[in-house]
């Protein structure tokens, strides 16, 4: 065999090659891989109960006179079985990060620009945003989920969030803040399994210093998120429903 | 000045006869996100689209009514007489509830499509209503009835393909009185269309309780790479809560 036409047929074994990897893409859709430290893809259930929030130092976060007043009122209303500030109640979202200290699972999606988190309760979505440059607070209308902007510093997902409304609480138990709120999260796997939530909240409205806490979830391998649908938003609709 | 600019673009678009996809034909209200047309990959639907021609009672492609059972026209007349007396039928999006199937395709938001491995992912501006379309599965095996039902869903050459079982009755088909029941059985075939501008969706609409035979729908979304899902609350400010399963206006 002479060496011009081994060439031509490894050519032609190149170019079936390629022809069969063209054929399987195009049998597929396109789904984006994220590297395996950056993938939190899936479903993920919180560790441990979060409902009374409090300080990586594990004390009440520095609150100014008023918020004080205000989180005591909280608690004692708990207390009494009266939580009137909880929005929860009425069917009304939990609002961030609240939203990230309740007991349902998460579903993760990546895509290059966007890390989606949607939160089985209320059936909430989260968009962080890695395209996003967050506008300054007072150009915000304040909602409940704010708007979230993200990028990667290694394997670490970085999400800055503001633009909050001041009708939700942090926790549960009634951990107050205003509109002007930040939260920066630093989010990451410490293992394949589990993933780690550490947040900053800034309020100086509220807080007299900037102060963090920590949540980890646990992956939950082959669950698929249930409907989740709060039917107390009158009492009509609740009797319909029972 | 806007049709100034339109004709000069139009003028652009001939002198440039090696470009292969024109502009987005749709409104584009602010900077662009994402490229201007869908990307090239006629699997890729990721992105945020936005209905064309909304009409409260869905596209036909009959042209007409759906072909009612008895039952079905009855509860059609039901409504319709109710609206016209001022005094609506409350569907379930009066309650703030999930929209169902395919209602909820049929909104005047927008709504973003997230490919991931396994699942495709809609996400509704309208409501914060999100399906969750699992790919290549089986649907589950009698799966109680949600208002989103249990949708799995396949490629047929460049044609989404899902089938969606396991929906309440609390929903709607339309907005005007089209209803459904727990037989509903809907088979959608979504495929891009127009190079990437716009996303078709053939719905195939069944349940012998309310409709003789199957009937199609069919909506047409246009690609919006301006846009991103803003949060939407009905919960927080109901003003047309319904009374006495009726919607008042206030």
């Amino acid at each position: 065999m002479s060496a011009a036409v081994t060439l031509a047929r490894a050519g032609k074994a190149v170019i079936a090659a390629c022809l069969a990897v063209a054929a399987a893409a195009s049998s597929a859709q396109p789904i984006y891989h994220p590297p395996t430290g950056q993938n939190f893809e899936g479903v993920w259930l919180i560790q441990g109960n979060h409902s009374v929030v409090r300080t990586l130092a594990g004390k009440v976060p520095p609150m100014t006179r008023a918020a004080a007043t205000r989180y005591a009122a909280n608690l004692a209303a708990r207390k009494a079985g009266k939580p009137e500030f909880d929005t929860t109640r009425s069917c009304k979202p939990h609002g961030f990060p609240r939203i990230l200290f309740a007991a349902f699972p998460i579903e993760i999606l990546q895509e290059p620009r966007q890390v989606t988190f949607i939160h089985e309760v209320h059936h909430m979505p989260r968009m962080v945003y890695l395209d996003l440059t967050l506008p300054k607070l007072e150009d915000m209308d304040p909602n409940w989920m704010g708007q979230s902007a993200g990028h990667w510093e290694g394997d670490t997902l970085v999400v800055e969030s503001q633009g909050f409304n001041d009708l939700t609480t942090l926790d549960t138990a009634g951990l107050p803040h205003s509109e002007e709120m930040r939260v920066l999260e630093r989010i990451r796997k410490v293992d394949l399994d589990t993933l780690e939530d550490v947040l900053t909240v800034t309020d100086p409205k509220t807080y007299t210093q900037a102060w963090s806490t920590r949540v980890t979830y646990r992956r939950q391998p082959g669950l698929r998120l249930k409907e989740y649908v709060c039917t107390d938003s009158n009492p009509e609709a609740k009797a319909a429903t029972h | 000045m806007r049709l100034l600019l339109s004709a000069a673009l139009v003028g652009l678009g001939v002198l440039a006869v090696t470009a292969t996809r024109a502009a987005p034909s749709d409104v584009i209200d602010g900077p662009l996100i994402r490229s201007a047309t869908s990307s090239n990959d006629p699997r890729d639907l990721s992105g945020v689209w936005f209905i064309r021609l909304y009409n409260r009672q869905i596209n036909s492609t009959l042209g007409r009514l759906p072909p009612f059972t008895d039952r079905g026209k009855a509860e059609w007349d039901k409504r319709v007489k109710a609206e016209k007396e001022g005094s609506p039928i409350a569907d379930a999006s009066a309650y703030c509830w999930p929209h169902g199937v395919p209602r909820v395709m049929n909104s005047p938001y927008p709504l973003q499509i997230v490919q991931t491995d396994g699942e495709t992912t809609i996400l509704h501006e309208v409501a914060h209503n999100i399906r969750h379309i699992y790919m290549d599965q089986p649907h589950a095996q009698n799966p109680a009835p949600t208002f989103m039902g249990d949708s799995v869903g396949h490629w047929e050459a460049d044609t989404l393909v899902v089938d969606t079982v396991g929906l309440n009755d609390r929903t709607w088909v339309d907005e005007v009185g089209v209803i459904h029941g727990k037989q509903l059985h809907v088979v959608e075939r979504i495929r891009k269309i127009e190079d990437g501008h716009a996303l078709e969706n053939l719905i195939r609409i069944e349940d012998p309780e309310f409709f003789k035979q199957p009937w199609y729908a069919r909506i047409t979304y246009a690609w919006r790479p301006d846009l991103r899902i803003s949060e939407y609350v009905c919960e927080e400010n109901n003003r047309n809560m319904p009374e006495n399963g009726h919607t008042v206006a206030k």
